[in-house]
């Protein structure tokens, strides 16, 4: 069954057209990945599935209900992490989730949830003097109150460390494996890549690529670079590496200590091993992301003119 | 448009509450309020022992504290209400509100409910204080009376607190619903009078025709006010009296006295002052994107 189906949905704001006769669709127990640079219109889209702003023209569903007339009882079934919004700051993150509870008609308990995003330690504390990584943990436990069908993630990673967007990820697995559909929005190629079954990638109000992770990286027949810093400089090194299938180049590096630059699209593994079978030793190895990043500015950048499409970000 | 379910009602009613309870504003505003109230006491106790011995302390002391609640009230219930929709717009908390299986008539309506609350709490925790005082210093007093001047206290402070509401949810940015609350206030509080007054400075010129019927209308008008109907409403259910001098000269005119001019008939304005702004509030918050 499809989770969410946007169907040629347009938003205009004044004379900006957010949205151009977007479609697609998320099929249930999928992890996706909603991409684009800011302005591109992915919380217009997120707006419209919400109810809290109209589509000029199209339809959003989520799980065969529609986003205007059902929203109540679409609510009811998702969980929502809502992208630079403030908590109640005289409110305790223990009544912020009194109130999901609530609202929602669920007998969840907050401190439970609260250990689940590593919050429980400020459970009485006033959000007011909570750091934005703690209200976005927040927010992230609000959103899982009644273990929802679908979670709506708009930006989650704002504000969190990188132990905390780790942490993020692990929760956006554990979810999934629940079989709740999760739809994250970011505008960060690295943090969907890791979690994300399918990706989308927004430009301008249009849906530019639609397509798993591995998809993508051979739609622009990327792969990473790998940058293996070695205790010498070997020629033999270099043969051995560029003999690999997968491997499209490897250079050397006249840095001190020197180093070799590895484009491969296959294991790491494989290239390190092939330089240590050379008698070079690896002292640190790096992946420099020509991967996804390269793929995502691939789509959104450049001189893709359209004729009626915005660029600034469009806030509503 | 949006269905209302009661426990969504509740949920943001019971949230706004604990919200609005914790805001310093709120309770530094209460306490002073307080302190006015106290110093009303205390002035009736020094020179009050003529007005005692004839029997009518309640009704001077409702007099003087309708005087200062009238406008005190209003202030109150505006700055406790016109955060809150625009606020919520402003610092985006709203997402997290509407997010949830709540429609946006639920959101207005617990709003409404929820400061309300607080407003009424606030009023039974002053009055109640400023009771203790009065039976301490002046030796008892109506409770019947008082208690009526709190209950129409709270009527009319719930009808601010919808008009609040319904401007805040009405505009995007807080600086605008205070603006527009504000000039509501200043409207009620300083204009109306002067409005009443140039009604009759028309008739008296001959620009009004000068009969029954436009008596009857200026004053109907006069009678809108929410301020003006706390009064009337007052002098139904407290011995207090009506002094205020235009509308006694204007009554004046009057040979008969219509129902819409009635005192009972402020009630029900009071009470429309209440329902009709939460209704325009919540028609127009359904259409418009957050």
């Amino acid at each position: 069954m499809t989770a969410i189906s946007v169907d040629k949905l347009s938003k205009r704001f004044g004379d900006t057209l957010a949205l151009d006769d977007l479609s697609f669709q998320v099929e249930e127990g999928e992890v996706f990945g909603f991409l684009g640079p800011n302005g591109a219109g992915k919380s217009t889209t997120i707006n419209i599935l919400l109810d809290f702003a109209r589509p000029t023209a199209g339809e959003v569903r989520v799980f065969g209900l529609d986003a205007q007339t059902d929203s109540r009882e679409i609510r009811r079934r998702i969980g929502v992490l809502p992208e630079g919004v403030e908590t109640y700051s005289r409110l305790t993150a223990r009544q912020h989730l009194e109130f999901a509870i609530d609202s929602k008609g669920t007998d969840d308990d907050p401190e439970e949830l609260l250990t689940r995003v590593d919050l429980v330690d400020a459970i009485d504390k006033k959000a007011g003097g909570y750091s934005k990584g703690m209200s976005q943990r927040l927010m992230l436990a609000m959103a899982l109150v009644g273990d929802p069908d679908l979670l709506i993630l708009d930006e989650p990673s704002t504000g969190l460390d990188p132990n905390g967007a780790r942490e993020m990820r692990d929760l956006v697995r554990q979810e999934a494996a629940r079989g709740a559909t999760v739809f994250f929005s970011s505008h960060i190629m690295e943090q969907v890549e890791a979690v994300c079954d399918r990706v989308g990638i927004l430009r301008a109000g249009e849906m530019v690529a639609i397509d798993t992770v591995e998809g993508l990286r051979d739609s622009v027949g990327g792969g990473s670079t790998l940058r293996v810093v070695v205790d010498r400089a070997s020629q033999d090194a270099l043969e051995r590496v560029r003999s690999l299938p997968d491997v499209t180049s490897a250079t050397g590096e006249d840095t001190e200590p020197p180093a070799l630059l590895v484009k491969t699209s296959g294991s790491k593994t494989a290239v390190l091993s092939e330089v240590e079978a050379a008698g070079v030793e690896v002292v640190d190895f790096s992946t420099e992301q020509s991967s996804l990043e390269d793929v995502f500015h691939a789509y959104t950048s450049g001189s893709r003119s359209r004729g009626e499409t915005v660029e600034q970000e469009v806030r509503t | 448009m949006s269905g209302v379910e009661f426990s969504s009602v509740r949920a943001i009613a019971i949230k706004d509450f604990r919200d609005a309870v914790r805001s310093w504003t709120f309770w530094g505003l209460s306490a002073l309020f307080f302190l006015v109230i106290a110093l009303v006491v205390g002035v009736l106790a020094y020179f009050g022992q003529d007005i005692a011995a004839e029997g009518a302390t309640t009704e001077v002391l409702v007099m003087y504290l309708s005087g200062i609640t009238r406008p005190a009230i209003p202030l109150i219930a505006l700055l406790l209400g016109w955060k809150a929709i625009a606020g919520e717009r402003e610092s985006g908390s709203i997402k997290i509100m509407l997010s949830l299986p709540h429609s946006r008539t639920d959101a207005i309506l617990g709003k409404v409910i929820g400061r309300s609350a607080v407003l009424s709490l606030s009023l039974i925790i002053g009055f109640a204080l400023a009771a203790v005082i009065v039976a301490v210093v002046l030796g008892g007093f109506d409770v019947a009376e008082y208690g009526g001047l709190l209950l129409v206290s709270i009527i009319y402070a719930v009808a601010y607190t919808s008009i609040a509401v319904a401007v805040s949810s009405t505009v995007r940015s807080t600086t605008a619903a205070a603006a527009i609350l504000f000039s509501i206030f200043l409207l009620f509080y300083l204009l109306w009078d002067l409005a009443l007054i140039a009604g009759f400075t028309l008739i008296s010129l001959g620009y009004l025709p000068d009969s029954e019927y436009t008596y009857q209308l200026l004053l109907f008008l006069y009678y809108l006010d929410p301020g003006m109907s706390y009064t009337n409403i007052l002098s139904l259910v407290t011995s207090a009296v009506d002094i205020d001098i235009a509308v006694l000269a204007f009554e004046g005119q009057l040979e008969r006295t219509p129902f819409f001019l009635r005192d009972w008939f402020s009630l029900v304005i009071l009470l429309c002052w209440v329902v009709v702004p939460t209704a325009i509030g919540i028609a127009r918050f359904n259409r418009t994107d957050l």
